[in-house]
């Protein structure tokens, strides 16, 4: 019985962890090229989440065929946040972009608050919702969970390819090494960091897209995952991907600590384990994670730049 | 010359003046109406109970405001208050979003700006009990319509009255269902040995309200003997519950009992559904098991569900007056009278009764009047014996004629979902289905 609950929790874990690496991955590239902290990345998350709910629902489409669409939407989004926003916050000290992209945040935060209101909404319909896939021992996984995870992978599989296998990429590189060289050397750093806004809009609305198949959505959904980014970029390492695909796991896995504690006292038939309210602060492990990298060490654990 | 301006404009102001209400002796004589402060939750996770409350609220006022002959409660006789020269009642709405602190900033601001003569709400009992120490303060009187947390009766408060019983009643109610479903009592059901429901396993959101319940079931679980594996609280705001229910299913409870609001009641259904789950029995104490979104959403889903409830559309087959309203409802919002439309509706008939006895807008009058408040329960939409205060002993302005019934959710036979009354066993308007078919 205990192990049973063990193994859902690991594999619950590993599965959100895949889908929280890719909220992660736009942070962590906006940061590894230009070294900015975008503080609205949960509520760039928020559009993806609203994008794929509004447009699966009012074209009673599968929410998974959404995905196309938010994406461009985000980097839309990313593109115009840097050029009509960001890019004039550069030329101010760092405190100036911390406090701009906080401001970012409010105001999608309050235009999402104007627009549908604080209500929760979710989506009830769709080829996976519902459903679930059994993995034997007492096991199963909502599908919509499942292809989550996959298409996760996938797109930051495919961001991955992007940044190391194509010219673009090693632009975006050299950009976030050293713009300066990068600039003498011909590349249009300007449009590079365009486009890490556009890639990090992108792939954080592709998750939004995704969560939004078993997550409910609000305006204030965004300031959850922000502090679940950037705890997943700190024990990355700021601007490391493959770090923020390791970091997305273990994060994952830290969200799953209930679980975990559940079957361990179940294996111990601790009663008073029982009676602890784990799943009351279950989000407690990664802000504590997150408190203790920062102490320790304020640059994150692994880093793309050195 | 300079005087005989000086006169004309000051004359102008005090026409000015007098036209907007400002040297007006006294709200009712001046517009003839009674303002009402209503607080409900009318956006955010709640939003759609808070609604309900609010259509209950607004079909009670305009029976008060106009004469309704054919309906058999004594505020349908007049139009308005009669004793206060038949001033109508107006309400004034304003949205708490669940959040007490934006709850207390709302009562002040009626009291202190809109001069509303009371308040009603708050739905959430968090809400309530921030709103009602500011009545509590203001002296200005707050009847309670929907929170069922007990504290707040428990408080002392000598100007706070609540007509809806607490979780107290419903969580027993909860607990004799069981023990007579294992005595053989539930109608269509041979008898269900004890052994076969021991293993409970509850959930509640963890505000005031859910975290009271949880205390309840933990109390009453152990009180009749049964094993409560597992009793934890969440936040109703949490956009994911799947640890929850893992947590829950863990411990293979034969029975499933929650406290949830509505966003959360939906989220805890579909993820129990996504887990597989398949307890014998699934009950909910109220409030996101009983608006009309769970059940649109959700649709067939539910049947099988158990919620506690003060109202169900059927008891219009037993009570005249019940299904009178209900008609008069439907036809105002093309749904069925639920268990917060008709706590709404109730919270303001109770106000129409109460003013109607003050003869008077002021808070002394109408303190007294609703320390000596008795509506005889042939005049309610509610199965109840009655609205009449408690003024003394440990529950200060609770109502004591409540009482509670419990529903679940079945298919008719025109395949719509429907909510039968299974408990008080002599009242079931259908055959338990025992036990949950699962998803």
């Amino acid at each position: 019985m205990a192990l049973d609950v063990l193994v859902a929790s690991l594999v619950a874990g590993l599965l959100i962890g895949m889908v929280l690496a890719l909220v992660a991955l736009g942070l962590t590239i906006i940061f590894g090229v230009m070294d900015i902290v975008n503080f609205a990345h949960g509520e760039f998350l928020m559009v993806g989440m609203y994008t794929g709910l509004l447009v699966a629902q009012g074209a009673r489409m599968e929410p998974l065929l959404t995905l196309p669409l938010a994406a461009m939407v985000g980097f839309v989004l990313g593109w115009l946040c840097y050029f009509l926003f960001v890019k004039f916050l550069l030329r101010g000290p760092m405190v100036a972009q911390l406090l701009g992209t906080f401001g970012l945040m409010l105001f999608l935060r309050n235009l999402a608050l104007l627009f549908f209101g604080s209500e929760d909404r979710a989506i009830h319909h769709g080829l996976l919702v519902g459903k679930s896939i059994s993995l034997g021992m007492g096991v199963s996984v909502p599908a919509t969970k499942l292809a989550a995870a996959f298409l996760a992978v996938s797109a930051f599989a495919a961001v991955w390819l992007l940044i190391n296998r194509t010219k673009v990429g090693k632009a975006l590189q050299a950009t976030a090494l050293n713009a300066q060289g990068a600039r003498y050397m011909g590349i249009p750093t300007d449009r590079m960091n365009g486009l890490a806004w556009g890639i990090g809009g992108a792939t954080v609305t592709i998750a939004g897209a995704l969560l939004v198949n078993f997550w409910a959505v609000n305006p204030y959904v965004g300031l959850l995952f922000t502090m679940l980014a950037f705890t997943i970029v700190a024990l990355g390492g700021f601007g490391s991907v493959p770090g923020a695909f390791l970091a997305g796991l273990v994060v994952g896995l830290i969200t799953e600590i209930p679980g975990i504690w559940d079957s361990l006292s179940l294996a111990l038939d601790w009663r008073w384990m029982m009676d602890v309210p784990m799943t009351s602060f279950k989000y407690t492990w990664v802000y504590l994670a997150y408190f203790i990298i920062m102490l320790a060490r304020p640059k994150g654990l692994f880093g793309w730049k050195r | 010359m300079k005087r005989v301006w000086i006169s004309g404009w000051v004359v102008l102001l005090a026409l000015g003046l007098a036209c907007s209400g400002v040297l007006a002796p006294s709200q009712v004589s001046a517009q003839q109406e009674v303002t009402i402060g209503v607080i409900y939750p009318l956006t955010g996770g709640a939003a759609s109970a808070g609604r309900e409350l609010q259509y209950g609220a607004e079909l009670a006022a305009e029976i008060a405001n106009n004469v309704m002959a054919e309906l058999a409660m004594d505020m349908a006789k007049n139009a308005g208050i009669k004793s206060l020269n038949g001033a109508k009642i107006k309400l004034v709405f304003k949205d708490h979003e669940g959040n007490p602190t934006l709850g207390a900033d709302l009562a002040k601001k009626l009291i202190l700006d809109d001069k509303v003569v009371g308040i009603l709400g708050c739905y959430h009992s968090s809400v309530t009990k921030a709103v009602s120490a500011v009545c509590e303060q203001y002296k200005v009187p707050m009847i309670n319509d929907s929170s069922t947390s007990p504290i707040l009766t428990q408080q002392g408060y000598k100007w706070f009255w609540r007509t809806t019983p607490h979780d107290g009643t419903f969580t027993k109610d909860l607990f004799e269902f069981l023990k007579g479903l294992s005595e053989g009592k539930a109608k269509g059901v041979k008898a269900v040995p004890k052994q076969e429901l021991m293993n409970l396993a509850a959930a509640c959101e963890k505000t005031e309200w859910g975290s009271a319940a949880s205390g309840l079931i933990e109390k009453y679980a152990k009180e009749y003997g049964y094993d409560l594996k597992r009793n934890l609280l969440y936040a109703a705001k949490s956009a994911d519950l799947s640890s929850e229910v893992r947590s829950l299913l863990a411990v293979k409870p034969d029975g499933m009992l929650f406290a949830s609001y509505t966003s959360d009641a939906i989220l805890m259904l579909k993820t129990l559904k996504a887990e597989k789950a398949k307890p014998k029995l699934i009950w909910g104490q109220d409030a996101g098991f009983e608006t009309p979104e769970f059940r649109t959403t959700l649709g067939e889903d539910i049947v099988g569900v158990l919620t506690r409830t003060v109202f169900s559309p059927k008891l219009g087959q037993v009570k005249k007056i019940s299904g009178q309203v209900n008609e008069l409802y439907k036809k105002k919002t093309g749904y069925d009278l639920s268990d917060a439309s008709a706590r709404g509706f109730t919270g303001v008939q109770t106000w129409v009764h109460v003013l109607e006895k003050a003869g008077s807008t002021k808070p002394e009058a109408i303190q007294a009047a609703a320390n000596e408040i008795h509506i005889p329960g042939e005049q309610l939409v509610v199965p109840w014996k009655g609205i009449k205060f408690s003024t003394s002993g440990e529950e200060i302005g609770q109502n004591l004629l409540g009482s509670g019934i419990i529903g679940q959710y079945q298919k008719n036979q025109a395949g719509e979902v429907v909510l039968e009354i299974v408990y008080p066993f002599e009242l079931a308007t259908a055959n338990l289905i025992y036990p949950f078919k699962g998803f």
